[in-house]
């Protein structure tokens, strides 16, 4: 039914979750993930007969929503990139002790080659870390196929299931087959009996440790399924995986003659070693193409049974996306020989911060005032989004980022050090995300920092998601610890470029923690008119207060 | 007999000329045809103003990957000049580049246009489209991209009774006056095509 809906990779796992009945989505924006969250929730907002659908302040809170809606009983989804499920790390290990009682789905999409990530982890790692299962697609109908089962797998087997996607299935766009959209049910809550293993001090935790380690045998058979071996004649082998296996696919197709290669294919870890065993049974060396880390390749290799060809002994590149001409080349196919290259030197196109962006006047003002004050060279811990593009030239005014919310405690830890000034840049969501506890930690040590929150008033970077932050950061601030005087709100334009100035130098001058917020809405949200139903609502809100007498109890 | 042959369209330009929507209705035309169609694209931080870039595969029989070797590529549509030149190793010997001659300046080293011109013309199935010139003709600012996709489609086997279609369900929420310029750009570029031989 439903042929032909269109959809990206990621967006196939949301609407895979809605069709599976789920109750509850949440997710942390984060490229190349987000739209799998945007699916399901535009999904929900057109159906939502109870269901949820929310963003969260960052991965951890997205995934513990998660697990509560599981908890109580429900189907859940919870999305985020590869760098998020570290923040959400703890949460996840430990959820593999709880079990679940609602089928819960975790959806990470890795980004191998970073087009827009700080590094290129493999969380297949992170699920064999937590003793959890992990399905990997390689096509958008698996994206979706593989969610569906993910959640039977999830409520068979008592854990949380993840569905990893890399970025070019994530972003690779394709008709979907649907199934028929399941109504959301409950199981109720987790029963009294039950309640023990979802309280993990060490007494009860050492009990559900050994229950998750004997749930492994169960958890091969239950996959085995999803994991072939094909046989074949000739002495050498593949193994693919994900888009590994997607692209020899392909392959095959146009050269029939690589037919005759034992193929092991692997969907789903982890994987059975009788499978690795008996594939290796089969050949005398074998080339592993999956994406991102050597994974597979790493334990075939550990058998020492044959000469085992990938990213360890160079013959694919030890770093960056897997190609279909990497393919070909480790197979010896001859490549097409296209048009020559363009002779002409061709510079890069850097992204750059958009034409009137307010966070180009903060930085202005920032540099000018370091400046002013004798600190040309001033380095400054910078963080993640948009405003990470000053860490380019021209501008360079960033000389440090790292991860989500490093800035204000990097700042902390350089401070505490000694250095002056010690300034920290991070944007509204990101303080929301995990600029929070380090400004607490802040005001604690007294630390002598100057932080400029950046807040464009939404998530911009990954399409403008409302930012949970919304006009609340000065009060925020204030509610951590920093003194009144020392918390400001500023207006990035280039008519305030003087005030802004004197404002970060008495700032940076101040012996202790203090806050600037530069607060002007990102100049695409606002073209799109994302902010527009709130910001009426708001001054309706307020006129409709200002003018009702305030009635005292 | 159905040939597995994969052929392969790149899209390319800067952030926020409209190469996703380009290749999204590329795509739907083709999956209407009947071709078995998948489109790969890479955005993200690439939004704010870099190059982005899309692929679109189809097929007789179904796809798996949605990635073209270089050297494959049947067709090279590119709403910037400059960031054509990055792509031109992804043709094929005979492929085709449809190419705006209208270029987005606004970056560090950007090189003699006359050079980059040059190196356009010297490829081999290069039509260059002063889409500028157009959009002022057809009085429509943002006539570039259908204009290309205009000329493009002439090099693939979509009918233009679908093409229409596909175009004007694109820009239906729009209105009935953007969807008749947009269809109005798209025939002009259709005009542009070389005079067919043999065919």
């Amino acid at each position: 039914m439903m042929d032909g809906t269109l959809a990206l990779g990621a967006e196939a796992v949301g609407c895979a979750a809605f069709d599976a009945g789920i109750k509850g989505a949440f997710g942390y924006p984060g490229t190349p993930s987000t739209e799998g969250f945007e699916f399901v929730e535009a999904m929900i907002r057109a159906e939502p007969e109870g269901r949820v659908a929310q963003w969260a302040a960052n991965e951890k809170v997205a995934y513990d929503l998660a697990l509560g809606v599981s908890y109580a009983g429900h189907r859940t989804l919870v999305t985020m990139k590869h760098v998020g499920l570290n923040v959400a790390l703890d949460a996840y290990a430990n959820s593999a002790l709880t079990g679940v009682r609602g089928g819960l789905v975790l959806l990470v999409a890795d980004d191998p080659g970073m087009h827009s990530s700080q590094n290129e982890q493999d969380s297949r790692r992170l699920a064999e870390f937590a003793w959890l299962p992990c399905l990997e697609p390689s096509t958008v109908q698996e994206c979706y196929d593989f969610t569906l089962r993910s959640f039977e797998l999830s409520e068979a087997l008592g854990v949380p299931v993840m569905v990893r996607l890399v970025t070019r299935l994530a972003h690779c766009r394709a008709a979907l087959t649907r199934q028929p959209t399941l109504t959301p049910t409950g199981l109720g809550v987790v029963p009294r009996e039950s309640v023990q293993d979802w309280v993990l001090i060490p007494s009860n935790a050492r009990h559900r440790y050994v229950e998750l380690l004997a749930k492994q045998p169960r958890m091969l058979q239950e996959l085995r399924a999803m994991n072939t071996l094909v046989a074949g004649t000739d002495r050498r082998g593949v193994v693919v995986a994900g888009m590994g296996r997607a692209y020899f696919q392909q392959l095959a197709l146009e050269h029939p003659a690589l037919a005759a290669l034992p193929r092991l294919e692997i969907a789903a870890y982890p994987v059975d070693p009788a499978l690795e065993a008996a594939f290796l049974a089969e050949v005398d060396e074998a080339y592993v193409f999956e994406e991102d880390y050597p994974v597979l390749e790493a334990r075939l290799g550990l058998r020492g049974t044959c000469q085992i060809h990938g990213r360890l002994d160079g013959t694919i590149s030890r770093t960056g996306e897997l190609t279909p001409r990497q393919l070909k080349e480790a197979l010896a196919l001859e490549t097409e020989a296209g048009k020559a290259p363009s002779s002409l030197d061709l510079p890069i196109r850097a992204p750059r911060f958009c034409d009137g962006c307010g966070h180009l006047d903060a930085f202005e003002a920032l540099q000018e005032a370091l400046k002013n004050l004798g600190h040309p060279e001033a380095r400054v811990f910078g963080d993640i989004g948009c405003y990470t593009l000053a860490a380019q030239e021209p501008l360079s005014a960033l000389h440090a980022v790292v991860e989500m919310g490093a800035s204000i405690s990097m700042a902390v830890g350089a401070a505490l050090a000694g250095q002056t000034p010690a300034v920290a840049v991070i944007g509204d969501s990101t303080f929301g995300h995990s600029g929070l506890p380090a400004l607490l930690t802040a005001v604690d040590a007294s630390a002598n920092i100057t932080v400029l929150i950046l807040d464009n008033r939404v998530v911009g970077m990954t399409g403008q998601q409302p930012s949970q932050a919304l006009d609340q950061v000065e009060r925020m601030v204030l509610g951590l610890g920093v003194p009144e005087a020392q918390v400001q709100v500023l207006a990035p334009l280039p008519k305030q470029h003087l005030v802004n100035v004197r404002a970060v130098e008495e700032a940076l001058q101040y012996p202790g923690p203090s806050v600037l917020v530069f607060r002007r809405e990102c100049i695409q949200s606002l073209r799109r008119g994302v902010l527009k139903a709130h910001d009426r609502d708001e001054k309706a809100r307020l006129e409709q207060a200002c003018c009702t007498p305030e009635v005292q109890p | 007999m159905s040939e597995p042959r994969v052929h392969g369209i790149v899209l390319c330009g800067v952030g926020g000329q409209g190469v996703l929507s380009l290749a999204q209705i590329v795509l739907e035309a083709l999956r209407r045809t009947g071709l078995f169609t998948l489109q790969s694209e890479i955005h993200g931080m690439s939004q704010r103003g870099g190059s982005v870039h899309a692929q679109v595969c189809y097929a007789e029989v179904p796809l798996s990957s949605p990635i073209i070797d270089e050297g494959s590529a049947e067709l090279l549509i590119a709403l910037e000049p400059l960031e054509a030149l990055r792509y031109v190793a992804m043709l094929r010997v005979n492929g085709h580049l449809v190419v705006s001659e209208e270029p987005q300046l606004d970056m560090d080293g950007y090189p003699p246009l006359a050079d980059v011109y040059a190196a356009l013309k010297a490829v081999r199935g290069a039509h260059l489209v002063d889409t500028e010139d157009l959009a002022r003709r057809l009085n429509h600012r943002q006539a570039g991209g259908m204009v290309l996709l205009g000329l493009a489609s002439t090099f693939l086997p979509v009918p233009n009774s679908t093409w229409r279609e596909v175009i004007a369900q694109r820009f239906e929420p729009k209105g009935s006056l953007i969807t008749k310029r947009n269809l109005a750009a798209f025939e002009a570029g259709r005009g542009l095509a070389p005079a067919k031989t043999g065919a």
